[in-house]
């Protein structure tokens, strides 16, 4: 397994700074087109979304579905502070995560308990609490009317940069992680969590420890979303299908259990997200954007029964069906 | 791009030269700049904004209010052609009835097809949010059926109501508190419940049109008997509407959109729930696929509405015929009328811009704004805490024999209002 080799490498690779250093090029690429760098700002949140996603189920086999339960969290922490106190959301973005955090480890107490196909109906089952407390109790949350805020920015730069942060910031702590002894603890929790027990590990306080830090992550990203987005309500943010299963899908179709696969998740589902809405940028008929959800439909079905590895998990795979030797890569 | 991130995250192509990196994202650059300069065009037609649902749980109303635009426009560039004008080009996106989705639409509009002003916004969530962008980016935005009231609150957006000229959103059609001051008339002279029970989808537009209504109640004596709430593409209401059958109101007052309507009403016949008259809140209830969905169940159905056909305003009868020629059906209900005379508004302020299409000559074009529109009267006004709003007066109208009568107020009404109902007769067979 890839994971396995991630010690002996440099905490940075190579080909990881040119990830990097092209990431900080393309907003200029795109100056042209404020519309294009506002696709690649929701490619950075769904990165954070998705590595924290991936740390809990791909590393540590907590398969969450109601990540959307923590990234609402996060998203109202910055939206509640400017809603009921008039303070800048941009305190929130320092705050959802911590908040998200403490509601993620008093959600753990009911589903830790849980195992499997279990734990994923009660991540899915508190999400979906979550979302009807926030949208009813009007007083706290100002209900379904949501809450607007007047973003600071209309240029993306600002916002690209800090996304990016956030998302470097979220790729390089999973790998931080797993390259330390908890990461190897989450693999044999996610391997087999009672075998686990019986060598000694404290299970219960590492799967705390993955979800302090997944948690976090989801929580800053919900509160970055509210800056940028100006607009939350629990329907927004709180989503069943918008946020928790496109979080999942983003883990699956990128590689779940690999450091890069929701980066690569998330910019194959942002592209495929807009290209159907969109119709093909407007150059294809319009009947093309009611076929969205069946397009995904097939993409996961895909992705499940010939790369169940996911892009990155199943390079190799890739490589091979295509054959794409090192030769022929250079044809490309 | 997705090649680019695919090579450099496979660990054995990390030999691989920065040169060939830079050529792929030099591709990749130039093929999305080839993409989004395709929709670009220099000369030509006035640009437009329209965001509306057209696919998605509200894509019957983004459909008709997409139909309607186009059949103004027809009308409106044969004219502009004659006169010489620029034609007017109507961009449509689609906001999929999500907020989120919505924002990105409205800043695709103004970024990527550079459009002069917006128009449309059909559910009020998503609406408000598209409004907040047009806003920060200072375009106009002519709302045509978002109706949750802060929209046109300044307040709503950092803003206070001397800030006219700084506020770029204007609204056609009135506030969801104002959607029942028509009904009022009705229960107060003719129905004279003393209870109700009130259902409505837990959204902006649902929650806000409950609270209006509970003042109504208030205001002529009506007990509310209970209030529920539901989310939006439930399937079983059967368990709000037995909490309502126990409590036996005399009225059931429900805001819902058209599929969540009809399911309210056939299973309302199927477990028997009968007061004395059903009402809705108009959006879902006055939209042909209500009746064709709620079939012997929309029968004397009441709503309140902001338009009918039958109204004598000066082009309502023409709108709705042509509708039904060009696209067959049942015809447009308020929601068409509202888009269609939005387009008309559109012409009409742009005309009078005379070619000079910056944002604060539209703005001031649509201050002055005072036509009449087959929706009836339109002038943008402050009162209250709103600026920017047309005011208007609103209407009952009845499901009788398959078709939507208007009923209230007397004097324009073209059927007698059905009352009392025999509920058992009427959803018989």
């Amino acid at each position: 397994m890839a994971d396995k080799q991630i010690k002996k490498e440099k905490f940075i690779n190579k080909t990881e700074w040119i990830i990097i250093l092209s990431a900080i090029v393309l907003p200029f690429l795109f100056s042209f087109s404020p519309y294009v760098q506002g696709l690649l700002i929701f490619v950075m949140i769904w990165v954070v979304l998705g590595s924290s996603w991936n740390l809990l189920a791909g590393f540590t086999g907590l398969v969450s579905f109601g990540h959307a339960a923590y990234f609402g969290i996060g998203a109202y922490a910055a939206g509640l502070l400017f809603l009921h106190f008039k303070i800048s959301p941009w305190w929130g973005l320092l705050l959802g995560g911590p908040v998200a955090v403490i509601v993620g480890y008093l959600l753990g107490i009911m589903v830790f308990r849980l195992r499997g196909p279990y734990f994923a109906l009660g991540t899915l089952a508190s999400a979906e609490i979550l979302r009807i407390i926030f949208g009813e109790e009007e007083w706290l949350t100002n209900g379904h009317n949501g809450i607007l805020y007047i973003t600071t920015w209309v240029t993306k730069y600002p916002y690209y940069f800090i996304a990016l942060a956030l998302a470097l910031g979220a790729v390089f702590s999973v790998k931080a992680v797993m390259r330390a002894k908890a990461g190897f603890y989450f693999l044999s929790i996610r391997e087999d969590e009672d075998a686990a027990q019986a060598l000694g590990i404290d299970t219960q306080r590492y799967k705390n420890i993955a979800t302090v830090i997944s948690t976090f992550w989801a929580g800053t990203a919900g509160a970055f979303y509210m800056i940028y987005m100006g607009f939350i309500d629990p329907e927004v943010v709180f989503s069943l299908h918008n946020i928790s299963i496109i979080t999942i899908l983003v883990g699956i179709i990128g590689g779940v259990g690999t450091i890069w696969g929701p980066a690569v998740g998330a910019v194959i589902m942002v592209l495929v997200q807009e290209i159907f809405r969109s119709a093909l940028f407007g150059l294809a008929p319009a009947w093309v954007s009611r076929l969205h959800a069946l397009a995904f439909g097939l993409l996961v079905i895909f992705v499940i029964l010939y790369l169940a590895g996911g892009v990155v998990g199943d390079w190799d795979l890739i490589r091979k069906k295509f054959g794409l030797t090192k030769k022929a890569e250079t044809a490309e | 791009m997705l090649s680019l991130f695919i090579h450099i995250t496979n660990k054995k192509g990390k030999n691989m030269k920065p040169i060939k990196i830079l050529l792929i994202a030099i591709l990749t650059g130039v093929l999305v700049f080839g993409i989004s300069s395709c929709s670009k065009k220099t000369e030509g037609p006035v640009k437009v904004g329209v965001v509306l649902p057209l696919t998605g749980s509200k894509a019957n109303f983004g459909e008709m209010e997409k139909n309607s635009y186009e059949l103004a426009l027809k009308k409106i560039n044969a004219d502009r052609k004659a006169k010489g004008q620029n034609p007017i080009e109507f961009v449509y996106e689609d906001d999929t009835g999500k907020p989120d989705v919505g924002r990105a639409a409205a800043e695709k509009l103004i970024n990527v097809n550079k459009v002069k002003m917006l128009a449309g916004g059909y559910s009020s969530s998503v609406t408000f949010a598209a409004a907040a962008v047009a806003q920060q980016y200072r375009v106009p935005f002519l709302v045509n059926t978002g109706s949750v009231d802060k929209i046109t609150q300044p307040e709503d957006f950092n803003l206070t109501t001397n800030d006219g000229d700084k506020f770029y959103i204007y609204r056609l059609n009135p506030p969801v508190s104002e959607y029942a001051s028509g009904l009022e008339g009705l229960l107060a002279t003719k129905v004279k419940p003393k209870s109700v029970f009130i259902i409505h989808e837990n959204t902006a537009f649902g929650t806000k049109g409950a609270k209006a209504f509970q003042k109504s109640a208030d205001k002529l004596g009506i007990k509310v008997l209970g209030v529920e709430s539901y989310s939006g593409g439930t399937v079983d209401f059967k368990p709000l509407l037995s909490n309502a059958k126990k409590v036996k109101p005399d009225m059931m007052y429900m805001i819902s959109y058209v599929m969540d309507a009809a399911m309210l009403m056939k299973q309302s016949r199927e477990i028997g729930l009968m007061p004395k008259l059903f009402v809705g809140a108009g959006a879902g209830y006055t939209m042909p696929a209500f009746k064709e969905n709620a079939g012997v169940a929309s029968r004397n159905v009441v709503s309140a509405t902001l338009w009918h056909q039958s109204l004598p305003i000066e082009g309502a009868k023409d709108y709705f015929d042509n509708y039904i020629k060009t696209y067959g059906g049942d015809g447009p209900d308020y929601h068409g009328a509202e888009a269609y005379s939005a387009a008309m508004v559109v012409d009409n302020v742009l005309a009078r811009c005379k070619d000079n299409y910056d944002a604060e000559t539209i703005k001031k074009a649509l201050d002055a704004t005072d036509m009449m529109t087959p929706f009836g009267p339109v002038k943008f006004t402050a009162y209250g805490k709103k600026i920017h709003q047309n005011r208007m007066q609103t209407y009952v109208v009845q499901w009788i024999d398959g078709a939507l009568k208007l009923v209230w107020p007397e004097d324009l009404a073209n059927a007698k209002f059905v009352f009392p109902i025999d509920w058992k007769k009427v959803w018989a067979d």
